[in-house]
């Protein structure tokens, strides 16, 4: 277990930086800035090679004194930091083509502003304008917000970083502020809450640092050094700049490094305190004792996780008993089995169950951080596959809960429908699984018309281009000629009478799949060649792609089509399709392409699937003059 | 170590510059890093390294090694 309070050599000997940062993050007292100096420039030393960092300064207040932070914060998390300081005050022509900032090419741009550059009537307290007034005075601030954000939005100046600095001095009202009907504090929340919602919904790539959040975290007044701020109007004291730096970092991060999707978690030590195999059921801490009620909360952060879009998985070695003993009847405990999108409990080494997991879930390594107790188990997955991400549980049981909190990765810059749905689809491909697995054991084939599945194929839908787009850039393995396309190519095949795309969605008693199949027919009077056929995996097993496969071609003959022509292009990663053709009844011709003459082998029909097809739009009337393009 | 054996670093890591260019007379305009911001950094580099609190009238007093030497003395820092 990590003993608990590294000394600061110990922070310079850190061969990883995943030790690094559990080192940092273990240490207590916060560091200097000549030590953040020499950890920075230890970081930089750690192999593989720091990645360049960009960063451009627009500020109202003096910003070069918050480089060495985040110099030293990016270096932590694998970046060299090159920062480019716009000259001081609201520096508006940085937004136009050819300036400094502009031609810097900046990974980030951070806006650092006073709450006076939105209004100058903002340099005086507020609370007697009268309602009206105060109204008034907030569009016009959040008008000027969105000109300054959307000028800087309108040139390639990477992700934009906006921050408002919090008032040096408490509100006008004192601590009856909130009481009093016109709150500064709530004016401000209201300004933050509508602006955000703007940054949301009509400008992409940019992110609010909300600087309250962060003074409230540290406290107000340790967050300030009144010294510097009107000595040389730089505001944040040094646990301030740490704090404030290590957010900016962050946005870096999740910017230009694997996106983390899986928390591999261990089980002992881990979840609960002590052993299962040696303390018992009844003897492991988790409830509302401690040290248990800190595992209970860790717990709870980990189903916080899991609402920013992170599916959680399990790897422990255990006794597959005595965990699921846990998981199904312990009473305090909060993950429960259908929480976890797999799991391996075994006493295979780690390292071999991670790899069988990015199998399984279909994800790669780079994108799982594995989280476990063991000095042993974390040195042994850091060594054996370097590209995923080690956190070591801490071994005081207080420190437990926040473990993962200074993760960058686990943080998110936007959320998806599909990020928030996503745990939920992994959960049904379990039970699926699970209801397969018994269906093997029993002998019965039933399992699939127990399903009870529901085909949408859709015929030239528009409104999917971005994920069809998505799924021909995505799509790998499942996939007969793995040609990629963008958007407008998408829409081209949709407007074109001779292309028929058709997609499908497939929803079953546990729910709906989303778009997950494409096929892009070009057809030429009677003969139809097979551009595009893919499948997202999570589908596989289903006989969805026979189903989708057959009612394609049953359009196809009833626009006249008889004969078929199709490709397997191999690639590295499709060998999983390399039988599909003449499993379907193509046949391989002299020239090396698939025929399938629709006269010799017609389209199954419907009703040979446990599947019901629906189509979602009628198909699109048959070219005018068949044979006109014909080859 | 003698109390400038332990500031050299101090100032050198600050401002980053070479160790060798700080010495016992170096002073703020010898250094082109040791501008106002320099300055200010200079001054959170000293708080934090020696544990001090050091007072805003002093800020603009410490800009030479042997003004920072004789402050720290004065502070009682060994």
């Amino acid at each position: 277990m990590a003993t608990a309070q590294p000394r600061f050599d110990d922070i310079l000997r850190a061969s990883s930086r995943d030790a690094l940062q559990d080192a940092l993050w273990r240490s207590t007292t916060p560091l200097t800035l000549p030590q953040a100096e020499q950890v920075r420039a230890h970081a930089l030393t750690i192999g593989p090679g720091p990645q360049p960092l960009r960063l451009g300064v627009v500020h109202t207040y003096t910003s070069e004194l918050l480089e060495p932070w985040i110099a030293f914060q990016a270096a932590c998390e694998g970046f060299e930091l090159q920062a480019y300081h716009a000259p001081y005050g609201l520096a508006m022509n940085e937004a136009q083509p050819g300036s400094k900032l502009v031609a810097f090419k900046p990974d980030i741009s951070l806006l650092m502003l006073r709450r006076e550059d939105l209004h100058p009537d903002l340099l005086a307290s507020i609370v007697n304008l009268g309602a009206e007034r105060l109204a008034a005075l907030r569009e016009q601030s959040l008008a000027r917000l969105r000109e300054i954000v959307g000028a800087f939005r309108a040139h390639p100046v990477g992700q934009i970083v906006i921050t408002l600095l919090p008032s040096p001095l408490p509100a006008t009202l004192g601590q009856y502020d909130l009481q009093s009907g016109t709150s500064e504090a709530q004016w401000w929340l209201r300004l933050k809450t509508k602006f955000t919602c703007w940054l949301r919904e009509h400008c992409p790539a940019s992110t609010f640092i909300d600087l309250d959040e962060i003074a409230a975290r540290i406290g107000q007044q340790a967050f300030f050094d009144p010294r510097y701020w009107y000595s040389a109007r730089y505001p944040f004291s040094a646990p301030a700049a740490a704090e404030f730096a290590r957010r900016i970092a962050v946005v870096g991060v999740l910017l230009k490094q694997p996106r983390a999707k899986v928390l591999v978690l261990d089980a002992d030590n881990t979840l609960w305190g002590g052993i299962v195999g040696e303390d018992g059921f009844d003897g492991i801490a988790i409830g509302p004792d401690y040290p248990g009620n800190a595992y209970l909360d860790f717990q709870r952060r980990l189903l916080d996780f899991q609402q920013r879009g992170i599916v959680l998985a399990m790897c422990s070695k255990n006794n597959l008993a005595d965990v699921d003993q846990v998981l199904n009847d312990h009473t305090h405990q909060l993950l429960r089995d259908g929480h976890f999108a797999a799991r391996r409990v075994n006493w295979i080494p780690k390292a071999e169950n991670l790899r069988s997991l990015a199998e399984e879930l279909n994800l790669g390594l780079d994108s799982f951080i594995v989280v476990d107790d063991s000095d042993h188990e974390c040195a042994a997955v850091r060594h054996a596959l370097p590209q995923v991400q080690v956190v070591q549980v801490p071994s005081r049981a207080v420190d437990v809960p926040g473990c993962l909190d200074r993760v960058a990765r686990l943080e998110v810059l936007s959320l998806t429908k599909e990020d928030l749905a996503k745990t939920e689809m992994y959960a049904q491909e379990r039970q699926r699984r699970q209801i397969m697995e018994a269906g093997e054991q029993r002998g019965s084939g039933d399992y699939l018309s127990r399903l009870q599945m529901k085909m949408r194929i859709g015929v030239d839908p528009l409104p999917h281009l971005a994920r069809l787009s998505q799924l021909t850039k995505k799509t790998n393995q499942f996939n007969l000629t793995t040609r990629r396309y963008d958007e407008q190519q998408v829409r081209g095949f949709m407007d074109d009478a001779n292309t028929l795309v058709l997609d499908f969605s497939l929803a079953d008693t546990f729910g709906d799949s989303g778009i997950v199949g494409l096929a892009i027919w070009r057809q030429q009077g009677t003969r139809a060649e097979l551009d595009t056929f893919l499948m997202s995996c999570r589908v596989i097993g289903r006989l969805a792609e026979t189903a989708f496969l057959e009612a394609g071609l049953r359009l196809l003959a009833a626009r006249h089509v008889t004969e078929l022509v199709a490709d397997f292009l191999p690639t590295a990663k499709n060998d999983l399709v390399r039988e599909f053709l003449p499993q379907h009844r193509f046949t391989l011709g002299a020239d090396g392409r698939y025929q399938r003459r629709l006269a010799d082998e017609p389209p199954a029909p419907a009703d040979r699937f446990p599947i019901e097809v629906v189509l979602d739009a009628p198909a699109p009337p048959a070219p005018t003059a068949p044979g006109a393009l014909g080859s | 170590m003698s109390l400038f054996e332990r500031l050299q670093p101090t100032i050198a890591n600050t401002l980053k510059v070479p160790t060798a260019q700080v010495t016992p007379t170096t002073r703020d305009e010898d250094l082109p890093a040791w501008d106002s911001l320099g300055q200010v950094n200079l001054i959170v580099a000293l708080e934090q390294t020696f544990g001090i609190y050091i007072e805003v009238e002093d800020f603009e007093k410490l800009k030479s090694v042997p003004a920072i030497l004789d402050y720290l003395a004065a502070q009682n820092v060994a």
